[in-house]
Order: C-alpha cells, then structure tokens, then sequence
C-alpha cells in the first residue's frame, strides 16, 4: 500500500483523534440503534441489539486508545509534526497532498452532478480531461483525445457488450422534443 | 475413481474446452474491471447459456468464475484496486511488490498460486464431495456464528500493531453491514428514510470506494511512481528456489480455501484474508508481509482460486448456492431444467462429470490466457501518472454505476472514499473493517437463529459441538497472535 497520506501525524495523535472520533461516532450510533423501532416480528435480542453491543465494542475501544494515547504522552516526549528537515516551505507544505485530494473530490462530485444531465459519454470524457489536467497532464493533444475517446470506448465496453445502460442525458430531448 | 475416469470424456469435446477458454477470457477481462464481481460477469452471460447444452453452459459459467477471481488480481497488483472482492487481500504485498519494480514477479505468482489452487480445489471437488458435504450438512446456525466468530478472530493478525485500531475498524465495517432490513423482523435500520438502502450496503461498492477512490485522493497528491523497467516488467514464472518458499503459503491457502469453500457464506474473500493471515502467522519472515512479500501473495491467491471449485461443493451435493457466484451457477442448472442437490449425481451425472473436466481444462485456460494478457496489464503500469489516475477513475466511476445503474451507488464510493481517506491519515488499518463488513451479515442473523432456536440459551453455541469447535479455534488463533505480538515486541525492546 502507499504511504499515508500525512507522515507528519504522530501516534500520539492519530490515537487522541482516532479515540475521540471513535467515541463520538459510536455513541451517536448506539442513540441512532435505540432508536429503531421493533415490529411484532421482533425476537428477543432485538433490530437494536447486535448493533448496539457493536457501538459498545467501538466505545470501549475508543476510550482505551484515549487513555493509551494521554498515558503514552506523559512518558514519551511528542515529536513536532514537520516536514522534511523540519521546516515547511510553501512548496512542500504538508497541506498540499490533502488539497489537492479535495480538488479532486470537487471533480468527482461534478461528474456525480452532471452524469445524469449531460448523460454518460459527455461526463466521462469531462471527468478523465479534467482529472487528467489537475494530476498535472499538461499535453493538449492527450488531453484532447482522452476527452473524446474515453466515453465512446467505455460505452462501447459497457452499454453495446455488457448490456449495461448508462445515461443518455437531455441529449435525446432534443432530437424528439 | 469413477468421477474421475468419467470427467475425462468431457477433455474430448471441442465445445466444453472452447467453452472453458471464452469463459476464462470473458471471466479475465471481467474481474480486472473494478466493479464487474465474478457473479456479475457470470449473470451476463446468464441469458445467453439458454440455447447451450447443459454441460457447455455451466462449463462457460463456471470457467468465468476460475477466470474473474485470477482476473481480480491484476488490477489489485497494479494499481491497487482489487477486481473482485477476493482480491483485496492480494493487494497488501501485490501493489507493495508493484511499486519496487516487481509487478511481473507479483503477477507470476499470483498466476501459478491460482493454478496450484484451482487445481486443488478441482482435485477436493472430485475425489472428496460427498464426504466433505457431510460436514456442511451438520452446521447449524450456531456453528456458522462461530464460522463468523472464527473470520472476524483474525482482525487481530490484520490490524498493523494496533489492535484497538483494527477492533474500531472492524466496527465500522459491521456497522455498514447492519444497513438495511433486519436479518430477522425486516424493519429498516440505518437507512435513513433511503429507499437505495433498503438493500443494504454492497460490499463490492465499498471495496472499491474504500481501495479505488482513496488510493486516488492519495496519489493525486504524490509525485510519479518509478516506473517498472523492462527486466522487472516482464512476466516473471517463479523459479525452482521461489517455487520452493511459496510452496508454504500455497498449502496454507490450499487448506483455508477449502475449508472456507464448503462452508456456504464464507466465500474466497474471508478465505483469502485467512490464508493471508495464517501464512503471515506461519512464516519464517512475517516482518516482510505487508512490505512485497511474496508469500503475501501466493497465499490469497491460491485460497481464492481453490474456493472456486470447492464452493461448489454444497452446491453440487445439497443444493445450497454458498455464494453469488454459486447461486448464478445454480440458475444455469435450473435453465436447464436440472436441480442441484444429491439427486443430481444419479439423475444427471454426465453433467457433474462434465463439469469436472471443463474446470479442469478452464484451469489451464486461465494459464495460457494469463500468459499473454499480462504483459499488456503490465504496460498500463508505465503510463503518464496524470492519464492512468483519469483513466483508472473513469473506469471506476463507470463500474460503480453499471452495478446497478444507480447514481446514489457512485455518491456511496465517494463518500466511502473520503472515509478511507481518512482512515489512512489516522492510521486506521482498512483490511479489518473489510472482513466486519463481509462478515456482518453471517454473524448477526445467525446469532439471533440460533437463540430463537434455544429459547434465548446462550449455551447452544458451545453444546453445538461443531461451533464449540469453531470458537475454540477462534480463541485459541486470537490467543497465538497476541502472544506472538507479545514477544516481538519484548523481542525488539
């Protein structure tokens, strides 16, 4: 697997935060399976009863790695979360990896957005050229060409072989009103 | 001996071999494709088997099984994003092999550990179906709780150093399986007041959300990977001295992959996490797993592929479909008019026979097919980073979606995406939460079984002596891992 995606996080931390978001989520989920209501079906553990002893076993585990984290932090002298040599330029700011990870989330909602308006083979080819140009491709000719080929090729694979539909989009409105 | 004499006439039939290999081909292609499980390329091709006869029917839809879950490895070896669901374990030492230039090694083994495993698995199917059925047929529920108790016992060996991690993990993946109608009463839970998760939450959409997506969030923000050069590029066959250190992990997911297979609700990814862990457990350098060991692949590899073959055998003998893939195979026989089950072997043998003998041949198929479409797979390797993310997510995104043509399915890959993003910013391993999430279903419904059976005794899950059995091993496995972590650790402080 790759590396994380933030090396500058110490143990330390990521337990404290691992621990505390743990135990928020499993408590907001224990109050969400209490709350399911039985039908006259219902045996005797209950919809509720698996998933609330799960939550439980979550909590538990949440609130031994705070107290490892806190407990680790009064004998082990926690490292500053730097970059290399210790000092962050702008060029490597550790930030950069998770904004550009947003960056491309806010594509890939777009193409969610558009699928069903624009229909398959537009979105696609919009999606692969611009995700091709935010990773850095920076040649017209391939961008031109994933933008075109794409969606025609994976429609061909999907919709005309596999029988999968995908999307037409508002496209064939125009043709028959 | 008979089965055996009797499947041997089916090697003559130029249409179940040609069958084997369009099956494998379609099968390959298939389960490299993020998104497309063994089951959905098998229902594809469904439909078209109605004009076949029987035994060329169920030979192509067998022999796209065989050819998915080799299929799957590819694109978990070369970019991290397991094909089938089976593949996920392969991807832990696949991709890390990959990215030190050894991706034609790491596909090398997983090829010949899948032909080892077939082979296997075909051998188990043949000479021991009956008596193996025997043991299938004596679960009960409590014993498949158990089943589960066992599966999910191994999140100790799988969460990286941190159990506490690998436990909340594993939550979360039960969590996600708890979406949708209750096992027993049917009321909603988790749903939200969402129609699209009535039906639960689709561990194929997770899988890729939470190993596609998030690789890809990940690597938008890291400079190129070194590209494979040609010598560690080409299709690497295992020599005599690799031969000999993966015979290990071969044997150990030889043996989970059958038991798991015969055992209905288990399936190849529980048998691949499995043998990944016990061949880990087991080896003479656990320090390299998770690094590019290669034994991290030969042990997934061959489980997955023996459960090709041996989950057919409660398919076969009692008629239970124990997987998607088994229950996709169960329509081709009822296309037919033919009935799984015992009966089966007196009414329709030349059928089963015929089956035998076209996984045999599928088995070599996907050798020789696996052969030349490596070295393409392994091009994609060495393609401009900027075009092989777009291209990767194009096809991720078109996967996801041909699942069930349902665009809220793409916005569950997103969200599950981030969330492993987020998990592996915090260190969370993500392997656990995968095994809860296949798991959670077999665990829960068969727990509240058992009690409505026992009249709410807990007692029934140790009296039950084949679950008594299950739990002790499941006991007995967490206690050797801790144990073991105990000791390196005192070892290296």
């Amino acid at each position: 697997m790759s590396k994380d995606p933030n090396e500058g996080l110490s143990d330390l931390t990521t337990s404290r935060v691992t621990g505390v978001i743990g135990l928020v989520g499993s408590l907001t989920y224990i109050v969400a399976a209490l709350r399911i209501e039985d039908s006259l079906l219902a045996d005797a553990v209950g919809a509720s009863g698996v998933p609330v002893a799960v939550g439980m076993l979550m909590a538990v585990a949440s609130v031994a790695l705070l107290v490892k984290g806190f407990a680790l932090s009064s004998t082990v002298k926690m490292p500053l979360a730097t970059g290399k040599g210790g000092r962050h330029t702008p060029a490597d700011s550790p930030l950069r990896p998770h904004g550009l990870a947003a960056g491309l989330l806010v594509i890939l909602v777009a193409y969610l957005v558009a699928l069903p308006w624009l229909g398959y083979i537009v979105s696609i080819g919009l999606l692969s050229a611009a995700v091709g140009w935010f990773a850095g491709g920076r040649e017209r000719k391939t961008l031109l060409g994933f933008a075109l080929l794409t969606g025609p090729i994976l429609w061909f694979l999907f919709d005309f072989a596999l029988k999968v539909h995908m999307p037409a989009g508002f496209w064939p409105k125009l043709f028959t009103g | 001996m008979d089965s055996v004499l009797n499947s041997l006439g089916s090697l003559a039939s130029v249409w179940v071999v040609a069958a084997a290999f369009a099956g494998v081909l379609w099968g390959i292609l298939g389960g490299a494709l993020p998104g497309i499980s063994p089951s959905i390329a098998m229902a594809l091709l469904l439909p078209f088997t109605a004009g076949m006869s029987p035994t060329v029917a169920l030979v192509l839809l067998a022999s796209v099984y065989v050819g998915a879950e080799y299929g799957g490895s590819i694109p978990a070896i070369l970019i991290r994003t397991p094909g089938t669901n089976s593949a996920a374990a392969t991807v832990i030492d696949g991709f890390e092999m990959a990215k030190q230039g050894k991706a034609g090694e790491a596909l090398g083994i997983s090829l010949v550990s899948g032909l080892v495993g077939g082979l296997f698995g075909l051998v188990v199917l043949v000479l021991a179906t009956e008596s193996l059925a025997k043991v299938a047929l004596a679960f009960t529920p409590a014993a498949y709780f158990s089943l589960g108790i066992l599966g999910l016992s191994v999140i100790a060996g799988l969460s990286g150093g941190s159990l506490l991690k690998g436990l909340i993990a594993a939550s979360i993946g039960l969590m996600i399986a708890f979406v949708g109608s209750d096992p027993v009463s049917g009321v909603s839970r988790f749903t939200f007041g969402s129609a699209d998760l009535l039906d639960g939450v689709k561990p194929i959409i997770v899988m890729v959300g939470l190993f596609a997506v998030t690789e890809m969030l990940v690597q938008i923000g890291e400079p190129a990977w070194a590209k494979a050069d040609k010598t560690t590029s080409r299709l690497k066959l295992p020599d005599w001295a690799m031969w000999k250190r993966l015979f290990r992990p071969q044997a150990i997911g030889a043996a989970v992959g059958t038991f798991e297979g015969v055992t209905p609700g288990a399936g190849g990814t529980v048998a691949a996490f499995m043998a990944y862990s016990e061949s880990k457990r087991w080896s003479k350098h656990p320090e390299e797993y998770g690094h590019g060991s290669p034994e991290g692949v030969a042990a997934p590899e061959a489980a997955n592929n023996v459960v090709t073959a041996t989950a057919l055998v409660p398919l076969l003998s009692l008629g239970i479909p124990g997987s998607n893939s088994a229950a996709i195979l169960m329509g081709g026989f009822l296309i037919h008019g033919l009935q799984p089950g015992p009966m089966l072997f007196s009414k329709a043998p030349e059928v089963v026979y015929g089956l035998y003998g076209g996984l045999f041949i599928a088995n070599i198929a996907m050798l020789l097919i696996g052969l030349v479409i490596l070295n393409p797979c392994i091009w994609l390797v060495n393609r401009p980073k900027p075009y092989l993310i777009a291209g990767i997510l194009a096809l991720v995104m078109t996967g996801v979606y041909a699942l069930h043509q349902s665009v809220f399915d793409i916005a569950m890959a997103l969200g599950i995406g981030v969330l492993g993003y987020g998990m592996r910013l915090l260190r969370i391993p993500v392997l656990p939460m995968v095994l809860g999430l296949v798991l959670g279903y077999m665990v829960e419904s068969n727990y509240r079984r058992s009690l409505l059976i026992s009249g709410g005794e807990h007692s029934i899950f140790v009296t039950d002596l084949v679950s008594a059995g299950l739990l002790a091993l499941a006991v007995v496995l967490t206690a050797y891992t801790g144990f073991k972590e105990f000791t390196d650790r005192k070892s290296k402080a």
